[in-house]
């Protein structure tokens, strides 16, 4: 009887060449069976054309945890005639046909090899979760095979070598195979196009040992993550993250403003020091004022001249300042810019929709194992229980749907609190509307006493305090406004504590823009207006210092209370709890005091350096006291995701600051008498006399310019970037619709192996009456308990497949 | 790079390098680590073999619940860990290592009974190694939490996670690579 399972012993390999597979699922080739008896079985496998899963008994060397260390070699000899090949290939093409899974195959097919053929041409590079771009079985094939490898392909070999699971005397004879081939001798083209590759990679492996070596504060935070685990240390990468971004915009000041200014003076030799009627004293450091003033540290100190170094070699001060400042800016944007597309691409776009398998990742994703002080994993093994009793319970809990009524209710209480809060933000920016102007009233006669050399004596004290009574009024209002804004929470009935969390964060971070921008649009419009203030961008850049100090000394204060006196308070007062580490209320400190230095330093160049100063000092501070006094928390917390989300506030605050800093420099008039762009109508008129200046040299600069700034060329580039981007909109949108049917795909697939035990199970019976009865026996022998049935993945399911068969002959 | 360069050529450096994820100095400084566990083995031979229990006393596993399916998932034989063994796992553990590797590594860790499904019995043992010695659940909360990890992830209904639906849920995880990961 010509039986698509009895032909013989074994059951039979499904000929692979004869029939589309519907997409490359690797996952089900692994489902390989290792029957104890070692008998050879040839298990159908799809996915893959022309592969046959050839099973092997464990050898010695393979046996790790059960597995084998590859899943597949090939076979490439035919075992049986033709003849029956093409009738037994009929005849399971026709049982395939009636598959699930196979029913999606013709939409899904086409749409899956394209999209397939397209990732297997791109590199994976992020750590996706893409397999590796060449099978198993095409890896077996590609180092066994007698035909010559080019340099391509020899890397991408080399690099599914790397990720195979196997030990690493498996990994090395595979390499050893792929080198002792003989390699195409290449064309010209080619050969370069290899030693170019490879230079690069050794430069790149270069660099990875470098980037090793050198890595900043490595074993503290070994220290951190071991006792705290990846939460709070994503702040402290976070930090020097923020530091590292700092430095390149250091360096260029540096190197194009602040050099060439000490070169300047040094060539003027006028003055051996610095002009200033004060003498230092420790209060400089505070406020920023008095022997500071006429200093580097300031924009009024620096030259609007042109600097004539050697002969005939000028350095334009007032281009160099602009263009200094324009290249920071746009080189933090694109360091900002990659690290939020990466960022986002790898906890949204993969990650997406992963709501709905909580319970999942709690258990299989939740074990840190950079966790290594024992007391941090008692804890974390609390907080693991924990999240699944509150899980359990939240099960079990029946979900009451609010009433109308309540909905209602809830929404106009949620408007009102909104409103409440507005009215909150908008009073402390009158506030600071208003001490601003006091300020600028205390900071003038101050400021009137150093500038007026010829000792016009007032009745005024000197009293540098004044001077930061605003800093510390704003630095108060930060510290006590997002007070206000938890207790409000309190009435808003939030059910995630996490949406409570980021509409706290929002909050606070809508307060800190507020004041920011009421700081700012004063200081463009009264200030540089006033007469009574020389020099106004001086007068930014030392209040902007002024700010950064005592926000400094704020965060300094606020670690102080909340972590060391809480502790030392745990036992001797009641009610008091442990402290833990505020994660999200410290980072957005961070990305504050680093928009306060984005903001300033163009008005105060040396800013930066002051901000790497203080990044270090609160790094050691903060991980001393997180080392000393906070527990770890119990409540879990994904640092992951939110990490994209303080991104993007930082990405704010960036786009923000430059906002600001623009108009700064296109619309308002530079103080005349200090500065690189004294008498000038706006500082920004530099580059059209420097465009014009070239013009003169060149002439066909000219006509360059001409053409680029017509409407016709901006009109031509405007279509062309909207055609790019509809067009990768469409590819987005096909692209998820594929993965959706793969999705599907999936499922189905799933149901595949209940659907053929189904049909096995008519078979059997349908056998029962003209073999001999013990077919049957066997097969529900295997049955009766009932997990086997309920099971078949698996060695089982072979198993009891493969006996009942046999049974059957 | 010291005088542990001696150790090893270039080009068995150079071989080691190509088939992990570790750049030169870190291969050494795992050399460094693995022999301070037994230095007068390890001079003798390089491939020396250690017992697991002297593997897991360094300070990154002695803490790690799963630290005895780490050694049988990445040792060549059940009697002890060579360098080569220990090099591989700190390889996957490392920060380069892709996603699917990690993936791969992690599917055996937690099949506790070896046999290519992540069956209820080892979620059971995953959970309890999850939450330690003191912490127990109910018989029933246990067969409640596993039913709800079935049901979410099982997509064939089977009452076990193969390697595909495993992968298909982690790859949706986005905390899974900066959770498994051990630096030395």
């Amino acid at each position: 009887m010509s039986h698509p399972y009895q032909n013989t012993g074994d059951f039979d390999t499904i000929p692979m060449h004869q029939f589309n597979p519907a997409f490359q699922s690797a996952s089900l080739e692994r489902q390989s069976a290792l029957p104890p008896d070692g008998t050879h079985y040839e298990f159908a496998t799809y996915g893959y054309p022309e592969t046959r899963a050839h099973l092997e008994p464990p050898g010695p060397e393979l046996h790790r945890g059960g597995f084998r260390s590859l899943h597949r070699t090939q076979t490439t000899d035919n075992r049986y005639g033709d003849n029956r090949e093409t009738k037994d290939d009929i005849a399971m093409e026709n049982l395939l046909k009636r598959l699930p899974s196979r029913q999606l195959e013709s939409a899904a097919n086409n749409a899956a090899k394209t999209l397939h053929r397209r990732h297997s041409r791109n590199k994976s590079r992020h750590g996706a979760i893409y397999h590796s771009t060449l099978r198993d079985g095409d890896l077996e094939d590609m180092i066994g095979s007698s035909s010559l490898l080019d340099a391509d392909e020899e890397e991408r070999v080399e690099e599914a070598i790397r990720s195979t699971p196997a030990t690493m005397a498996t990994r090395r004879s595979m390499i050893q195979k792929l080198s002792s081939r003989k390699r195409k001798s290449p064309g010209f083209m080619k050969r370069m196009n290899y030693s170019i590759g490879m230079g690069w990679k050794h430069f790149k492996d270069n660099m990875a040992e470098l980037k090793y070596t050198m890595q900043l504060w490595h074993s503290h935070l070994k220290k951190i993550e071991g006792h705290f685990g990846t939460n709070v240390l994503s702040y402290f990468v976070f930090l020097k993250w923020l530091l590292l971004i700092n430095i390149p915009t250091l360096l260029l000041t540096l190197g194009f403003i602040v050099a060439p200014q000490i070169i300047y003076r040094w060539l003027q030799q006028d003055t051996l020091g610095y002009i200033s009627s004060e003498k230092f004293s420790g209060m400089e450091l505070l406020t920023g004022a008095g022997w500071f003033e006429p200093t580097e540290l300031y924009y009024g100190y620096y030259t609007n001249k042109t600097i004539q170094v050697i002969g005939s070699k000028s350095y334009k001060m007032q281009v160099a300042y602009l263009f200094t400042c324009g290249g920071y800016y746009l080189l933090t944007i694109i360091i900002l810019g990659q690290s939020i597309l990466s960022s986002y691409r790898k906890y949204y776009i993969e990650a997406g929709g992963f709501q709905s398998m909580q319970i999942v990742f709690k258990v299989l994703c939740s074990w840190d194992h950079g966790l290594t002080s024992a007391e941090a994993v008692k804890l974390k093994h609390k907080s693991v229980y924990l999240e699944f009793k509150e899980y359990l319970a939240g099960a079990n809990k029946d979900k009451m749907r609010k009433t109308m009524i309540d909905r209602c209710k809830l929404f106009w209480l949620r408007v009102f609190t909104n409103v409440v809060v507005l009215v909150l933000i908008g009073a402390s920016g009158y506030l600071v509307f208003y001490l601003s102007g006091t300020q600028l009233n205390r900071n003038t006669l101050f400021s009137n006493q150093t500038t007026s050399a010829a000792g016009v004596s007032t009745n005024e004290t000197k009293n540098p305090w004044l001077l930061l009574v605003l800093p510390l009024c704003i630095g108060l209002i930060h510290r006590i406004m997002p007070i206000m804004f938890d207790f409000i929470e309190g009435y808003e009935q939030y059910e995630i504590p996490k949406s409570e969390l980021y509409m706290h964060l929002s909050r606070s971070m809508v307060l800190r823009v507020t004041t920011l921008s009421v700081l700012v649009i004063y200081w463009y419009t009264e200030v540089s207006q006033s007469p009574d203030v020389p020099c106004w961008e001086t007068f930014m850049g030392q209040e902007l210092y002024r700010l950064v100090i005592v926000d400094f000394i704020f965060t300094l204060f606020s670690t102080l209370i909340s972590e060391l006196i809480r502790r030392l308070l745990v036992g001797r007062v009641k009610r008091v709890t442990h402290p833990t580490f505020a994660l999200a209320r410290n980072t957005l400190e961070l990305i504050y005091s680093q928009a306060l230095c984005w903001l300033g330093t163009f008005f105060a160049p040396l800013l930066s350096l002051i901000v790497i100063i203080k990044l270090i000092i609160i790094f050691y501070i903060k991980m001393i006291s997180v080392l000393q006094n906070c527990k770890p928390s119990e409540r879990p917390w994904r640092a992951t995701w939110s990490h994209t989300i303080f991104l993007g506030y930082l990405f704010l605050f960036y786009l923000l600051t430059t906002v600001a800093v623009a108009c700064g420099i296109i619309f308002i008039k530079p103080s005349i008498g200090c500065g690189p762009y004294q008498g000038k109508d706006v500082m920004y008129s530099v580059v059209p006399e420097l465009v014009d200046s070239w013009k003169e040299e060149y002439a066909w600069i000219s006509t360059v310019i001409y053409f680029v700034s017509s409407p016709g060329f901006i009109a031509a580039i405007l279509v062309a970037l909207g055609m790019g981007v509809y067009m990768i909109r469409t590819i987005m949108m096909g692209r998820q619709e594929a993965v959706q049917r793969l999705k599907q795909q999936l499922v189905l697939e799933g149901k595949d192996k209940t659907f053929l035990l189904n049909l096995l199970n008519q078979v059997t019976e349908r056998h029962t009456c003209t073999s001999v009865s013990t077919t049957v026996r066997p097969l529900t022998q295997q049955i009766s308990p009932q997990d086997d049935i309920v099971s078949p993945g698996g060695r089982v399911f072979v198993r009891s497949l493969a006996e009942s068969t046999l049974g059957g002959r | 790079m010291g005088a542990v360069q001696s150790v090893f050529t270039e080009q068995e450096l150079d071989n080691y390098q190509a088939l992990t994820y570790l750049s030169k100095r870190a291969i050494l400084n795992v050399y460094k680590r693995f022999s301070s566990l037994n230095p007068t083995a390890i001079l003798h031979d390089k491939n020396a073999r250690m017992p697991f229990s002297t593997v897991t006393d360094i300070q990154e596993l002695r803490a790690n619940p799963f630290k005895d399916q780490l050694m049988k998932v990445f040792s060549s034989s059940p009697d002890g860990m060579t360098f080569e063994d220990f090099l591989d796992m700190i390889s996957v553990f490392s920060d380069e290592a892709p996603k699917s590797v990690k993936v791969e590594y992690a599917f055996r860790i937690y099949d506790f009974d070896g046999d290519d499904m992540i069956s209820s019995n080892d979620l059971k043992e995953v959970i309890n190694r999850l939450t330690g010695d003191d912490n127990a659940f109910t018989e029933g909360e246990m067969q409640l939490l596993i039913d709800n990890i079935l049901e979410e992830s099982d997509l064939d209904v089977d009452d076990a996670l193969s390697f595909a639906e495993f992968e298909h849920v982690i790859s949706k995880a986005p905390d899974f690579s900066s959770s498994f990961r051990i630096r030395l």
